[in-house]
């Protein structure tokens, strides 16, 4: 089961032509800057980094607020495909709402439901990157507050 | 020491940027975009340009091969390319997929092919104009190739075999840590899709980067002959193959050597790293 913001997205994909599939994703790369952390925004974690096997820089910044629903925000490098962009922007939007441990325990099949099978290919394997990035700041965040609570 | 040329053996094979925005709309030539970036195109191109999708459009889908001639033919009548059309390739990446789309139309025997220098990148660098709107063409009737080139441009896993084994020209183009058998794929990439690291025994490494200068545009043709020539071993009238990991870095060479060095006998090992990589029986070397 998928959270309730991320199936609608995935829903309106699944039913979307390829062409207006092109559309729709390269609109929300579009809006991915929108997903950048806001003036006055606060954060339990930032992770900012450019691993090895990424082609710029990627930052991912989680706030989780007092009724324990997270908030993800990211920033990406100029260099960051197109399709790395659709995915962390619809992944901003899918999951705000969120609690951490339902992120983590996301099956990422949804991927390709969104994406289309044309679209992902080898060297596309980057849109799986985000999320990886995505869970991982989540579990940091709940080990630490297992650590605290021990 | 060897004269070198101080100009390009076809400088008709480039267009730069100048020339091409003042000529967007010349009847006979047909701009092409190819890309990694897949959504690329999508998101804004020169005015005129249709898509080419290295993948969907020029590869089979069920065969490690190229499309039928049947459907090249399709592929262009359907862009409005007759076989008099000038194909104008450009692309991200400093031209690799461009390059490989214009070595798989030669492959298709499409003779008026040119490469915008310096690409998309140098393209958007200089704000010249870009559009989301995807033209449309009326159809041609682009006959059906008699045959494909493979023999003339196209090298296969025993001909890059026997070149290594007979210790002819043979060029990697990869990066260092994929020629040294460090990483296995381009760095920033991720590290799947072949077993072993290394490089065909004999191979010499000669990063495709070499060739380009900072703005991905080529380098002068002096410059060139001193790469290849002085410094890979290529000399004219002997076959030389050119390899990377999926056969678009090679492209990129091959049109350096074939067009802007004037070159003959120069073919693609397309099938690259991911076929000899990956290949039982095949030898390998490393090195440090």
């Amino acid at each position: 089961m998928y959270p309730t913001k991320l199936n609608s997205i995935i829903n309106l994909f699944e039913i979307l032509p390829e062409d207006e599939r092109r559309e729709t994703l390269v609109s929300y790369a579009d809006n991915a800057k929108k997903q950048e952390p806001r003036e006055g925004e606060n954060f339990e974690l930032v992770d900012v980094r450019k691993d090895e096997e990424c082609m710029d820089t990627v930052g991912v910044y989680l706030h989780v607020g007092e009724n324990g629903k997270a908030q993800i925000r990211m920033t990406l490098g100029p260099e960051v495909q197109t399709l790395t962009r659709s995915m962390s922007a619809i992944l901003c939007k899918g999951l705000e709402g969120s609690t951490p441990r339902e992120i983590l325990d996301l099956p990422s099949d949804f991927v390709t439901r969104i994406v289309g099978a044309e679209l992902v290919r080898v060297r596309s394997q980057t849109i799986y990157y985000v999320l990886t990035r995505i869970k991982s700041i989540c579990k940091v965040y709940l080990d630490r507050q297992r650590m605290a609570a021990a | 020491m060897a004269t070198h040329p101080t100009q390009y053996a076809h400088p008709e094979s480039l267009v730069e940027t100048d020339w091409l925005e003042k000529h967007l709309n010349d009847e006979g030539i047909r701009i092409v975009e190819s890309n990694e970036d897949i959504l690329l195109y999508d998101t804004g191109h020169i005015p005129g340009a249709v898509h080419i999708d290295w993948r969907a459009d020029l590869q089979d889908p069920v065969i490690r091969d190229y499309i039928s001639p049947e459907k090249f033919a399709r592929l262009c009548s359907r862009h409005g390319i007759t076989p008099d059309t000038t194909c104008i390739f450009y692309g991200d990446k400093a031209n690799w997929w461009a390059c490989y789309a214009l070595w798989a139309f030669r492959l298709f025997g499409h003779e008026k092919v040119k490469i915008l220098n310096g690409g998309r990148d140098k393209w958007k660098a200089e704000n010249r104009p870009m559009t989301r709107e995807v033209p449309k063409y009326p159809e041609t009737n682009y006959p059906v190739p008699k045959k494909r080139f493979d023999k003339e441009i196209r090298a296969f896993f025993d001909e890059a075999l026997a070149q290594s084994k007979s210790s002819k020209p043979l060029i990697d183009v990869r990066s260092p840590g994929e020629y040294k058998g460090e990483i296995t794929h381009m760095p920033e990439y991720p590290q799947e899709g072949v077993l072993r690291g290394g490089h065909i025994p004999s191979a010499k490494s000669m990063p495709w980067k070499t060739a380009t200068n900072d703005d991905a545009t080529f380098k002068p043709a002096g410059e060139l002959a001193k790469i290849y020539l002085d410094q890979c071993g290529v000399k004219p009238g002997t076959d030389t193959i050119v390899y990377c990991r999926i056969g678009e870095r090679s492209s990129h060479t091959w049109f350096v050597l074939t067009y802007l060095l004037g070159l003959d006998n120069v073919r693609n090992y397309d099938g690259s790293w991911t076929e000899w990589g990956n290949k039982v029986g095949a030898p390998i070397e490393k090195s440090t």
